[in-house]
């Protein structure tokens, strides 16, 4: 039944649509609902310029990250000293006893580095391409129920590149997605559009690791006669081009299920500076695969 | 007459929502001192958006919920301009039944915000996993509406204890 408007309400309506805030008042929630879906729209079908307009939008926002990330770490930083303080007496003897085994492992290392230098000219080994690092700090974490992500300091200016590895002291946390002048924003390994070519060092067998938001990720692709163990420990392959090979992601861990899921050496939740490794590759066909991915989710 | 400075008083006192939506879209982006508390954020932002569409819908008007929800979509790298659709409609739909939630008491107020928010988080998590072709894990949003429920009540003591203060002559 056709709602009956009165004489009186007709007559506002078109008293308030005819003067310019009237008109707002009444057409504004719309326009910008039309908006809001052509944008939608538009994320889906140009996904590229959408990640270009994001950069932009994200380097004007970065003084603000930048104030609130400061602000932030001091008060954290209070915090830690405060631990730190207490725990100083025993965490000092356990640095004496780790740096003892340090001095011994260094003594190896530096033998087997010689050992292995000399190796490789007698077989004559191609050198890989050498790798190039940026440091950044992390401002922002723009992950949420849907996305693992994060915002650096770091941006065209600095060298950084779509691709690049991004890792901390322990391992592999994820690559750079997106690059605006000062800033850059990383998935980690756990977002649901990772995908990375790995290896399970000990035996050789590769896999891809497929982030699905939880802070295990799952490995797909294994073969059905691969050796895995738990504690297995998992590095990139290289393949795809967009990883240099032998980078520490983490290990391997049997699930209730009997699956393999693979706990990250990093602390994906805890990160505040992050090390970009450029294996100076172009991207490979992983790289247009997720791309292509990205279409779909607007990313 | 109204001199330059009890204009911009003015000006200054009114732009206090718009404001604190703002801010509450930084600090849900923000590195937060507990570990995982970035997965299951849930949008600090729509807190101000449902109270002050439901109190002072004259200071909140559907551009700044445009506007917030699209920086929202640009920080958090979901698809563009999902939130700034959702913060829309809500806020129209907020406004339309703001009657029942309002005006009677506290409990009221919560009840209305619970249902906006799942609903609002609800038809994301539809939309999201719509456009990536898979499911999304729905554990990360139930806590996060959860949490939105829980901790409602702190930011509205907030907004309320401005909107008595600060906001009382605007």
């Amino acid at each position: 039944m056709p709602i009956r408007r009165s004489p009186t309400f007709r007559w506002h309506y078109a008293e308030a649509t005819l003067s310019w805030r009237g008109f707002s008042h009444y057409f504004s929630p719309l326009i910008f609902i039309v908006c809001s879906i052509t944008l939608l729209v538009l994320s889906q079908a140009q996904p590229e310029a959408v990640m270009s307009l994001r950069a932009h939008v994200t380097d004007a926002l970065t003084p603000f990250f930048n104030v609130v990330a400061r602000g932030a770490s001091a008060v954290e930083e209070v915090g830690t000293t405060l631990r730190d303080l207490v725990s100083l007496r025993s965490e000092n003897e356990k640095l004496r006893q780790e740096n003892r085994r340090m001095v011994e492992w260094k003594n190896t290392v530096v033998l087997l580095q010689k050992e292995n230098a000399e190796l490789k000219s007698l077989l004559h080994f191609k050198t890989e391409p050498s790798l190039s690092y940026i440091s950044a700090r992390v401002i922002a974490d723009s992950g949420n129920a849907y996305t693992r992500g994060l915002i650096l300091t770091a941006g065209k200016s600095d060298g950084v590149r779509e691709g690049m590895a991004a890792m901390t002291g322990d391992g592999l946390i994820g690559r750079v997605i997106e690059v605006g002048t000062w800033s850059s924003r990383i998935w980690l390994i756990s977002d649901l559009n990772s995908r990375i070519p790995v290896t399970i060092a000990e035996t050789g067998d590769r896999a891809i690791l497929a982030g699905d938001n939880t802070e295990m990720p799952k490995l797909l692709f294994l073969a059905r006669d691969a050796m895995v163990f738990e504690g297995a420990h998992v590095v990139t392959s290289g393949h795809g081009g967009v990883f240099a090979p032998n980078l520490p992601i983490g290990t391997l861990k049997e699930t209730e299920r009997g699956a393999y899921r693979i706990v990250p050496s990093a602390d994906l939740s805890r990160v505040n500076y992050i090390r970009l490794v450029d294996f100076n590759l172009e991207g490979g066909p992983l790289n247009s695969m997720s791309k292509k991915h990205s279409v779909r989710s607007g990313r | 007459m109204e001199t330059f400075w009890q204009r911009l008083d003015l000006w200054a006192r009114a732009s206090v929502p718009t404001v604190l939506g703002l801010l509450f879209t930084f600090l849900s982006a923000s590195l937060w001192p507990f570990p995982y508390l970035g997965n299951v954020m849930p949008p600090l932002a729509f807190f101000a958006l449902f109270y002050w569409s439901a109190h002072r819908p004259d200071l909140f008007p559907p551009f700044v919920a445009f506007f917030i929800g699209l920086l929202n979509d640009f920080i958090g790298g979901n698809a563009l301009g999902l939130s700034a659709l959702l913060y829309t409609v809500a806020q129209q739909l907020i406004l339309r039944y703001r009657s029942f939630f309002t005006g009677h008491s506290f409990f009221m107020l919560w009840v209305g915000f619970t249902l906006s928010a799942i609903i609002m988080m609800l038809v994301q998590w539809i939309v999201l996993s719509l456009l990536s072709w898979q499911l999304i894990p729905f554990l990360p949003v139930l806590i996060q509406i959860l949490l939105a429920v829980v901790f409602f009540p702190l930011p509205c003591w907030i907004f309320i204890q401005l909107q008595r203060t600060v906001l009382s002559s605007t």
